[in-house]
């Protein structure tokens, strides 16, 4: 049976959220409040796979829940709330790509996996997981989004493609790529570590 | 149409990471686990979309992030915090007796000069003892940019650093910034960094 990522699980229901929108809607500061608690730390990784500048990053969330503050009259209720506040910063996130490019030199995602000492001391699944960012890092932001979007937060390429404004094949084929590269960029192989 | 094209095979290869986390529809999952029940291969994938998932789900580049960050400013060669004022000065010197800059160097001595005396007590709030945190809005940064620098340089540096402007141009062409204090080193390394300034320095470090 295949199982729900734990974020799925932390998740609130999307009967509190629709809940949470209405009162912001009535401009409850106090609704708006969890709401940004609910998100803040989501919002926070999602944007971290699309801009690298931290500052970027936390202006990218605080004028994405800005938009949100601003016109939450406008959400519908057709989609998830979660996809509307997801394609607001996915928007955002990618002007503030425009406007600042991601600095050449900027190797936190990339992070080293060669130049550590000797692996005696390491555990592997630290040797693990900095093949994994190394390999993230090497995928363009788009990929990343999709990867981080599918194994953390736990969404469904059709919900994926609304964020992102894609056809759904978009999505497939892109997390199909990025799932090769990752496995590629894996140190040794896969009877290792599973 | 794509189904012509698409082998049951490929279709379950695209769905398997969401079938491991429990994404599909009805229709989609029970096609994908007749697919399964013949096909090691996607057994064994399936096998693997599964530790990623486990393995996304630990995975925190927040903390490597913040760790590399931390690790930058560590390991800079200049820390400029609260530095020695010979020592301040002696990379003052060094700056300025670069070629490149040498042509502003009259300028950027009597500026600097003039920064060290007085901006400080220009900048900080009247009140401000000299043991007391510095009030958000006074000035802790000095930066000189290229002559040739555009205003949008200028902007895109701030931003960057995360720097709010507090006055100038002064008369040198300098400008005096302020930047969070946790985030100063990071910021003057950032500043040096940029091939636009020519000149960034601590200034209440400097005065005290």
């Amino acid at each position: 049976m295949a199982r729900r990522p734990r974020t799925g699980d932390a998740r609130p229901s999307g009967g509190h959220e629709r809940e949470l929108i209405e009162r912001v809607i009535r401009r409850d500061m106090a609704a708006f409040e969890k709401l940004y608690r609910i998100y803040q730390p989501r919002l926070t990784r999602f944007v971290s796979t699309l801009v690298q500048r931290p500052q970027l990053v936390e202006e990218v969330l605080d004028d994405t829940m800005m938009v949100v503050w601003d016109t939450a009259e406008s959400f519908r209720g057709t989609s998830k709330l979660s996809t509307w506040i997801f394609a607001i910063a996915y928007r955002k996130a990618l002007r503030a790509r425009a406007r600042w490019p991601d600095p050449v030199e900027d190797d936190s995602l990339n992070t080293r996996v060669s130049d550590e000492p000797g692996p005696d001391h390491q555990l592997r699944h630290n040797r693990l997981h900095d093949a994994l960012l190394a390999a993230m890092g090497s995928l363009s932001a788009d990929h990343r989004a999709v990867v981080d979007l599918t194994y953390f937060h736990g969404l469904g390429y059709r919900e994926i493609a609304e964020i992102m404004e894609c056809p759904v094949d978009t999505v497939k084929t892109r997390m199909f790529h990025a799932r090769r590269r990752l496995k590629a960029a894996l140190p040794g192989s896969f009877e290792d570590w599973m | 149409m794509e189904d012509r094209i698409r082998t049951p095979h490929d279709e379950a290869e695209e769905l398997l990471p969401w079938y491991a986390t429990g994404q599909l529809d009805a229709d989609e999952r029970s096609r994908l686990e007749a697919h399964l029940s013949e096909c090691a291969d996607c057994r064994s994938q399936l096998s693997i979309e599964r530790r990623m998932v486990e393995q996304f789900q630990a995975l925190t580049p927040e903390v490597n992030e913040g760790w590399a960050r931390l690790r930058r400013r560590i390991e800079a060669p200049v820390a400029p915090r609260r530095r020695p004022i010979a020592e301040a000065a002696a990379e003052f010197w060094h700056i300025l007796t670069r070629p490149a800059v040498a042509a502003l160097a009259t300028a950027q001595v009597a500026f600097v000069a003039f920064a060290a005396t007085t901006l400080p007590s220009m900048t900080a709030p009247a009140y401000q003892a000299l043991s007391s945190a510095p009030a958000p809005s006074s000035a802790n940064v000095i930066v000189m940019f290229r002559p040739e620098a555009t205003e949008f340089d200028i902007r895109g540096a701030l931003n960057a650093t995360g720097a709010s402007l507090v006055g100038g141009p002064t008369p040198a062409n300098a400008y005096l910034l302020h930047v969070p204090e946790k985030a100063r080193a990071t910021a003057l390394a950032k500043l040096r960094d940029d091939d636009e300034v020519t000149l960034a320095e601590p200034i209440d470090g400097v005065a005290s």
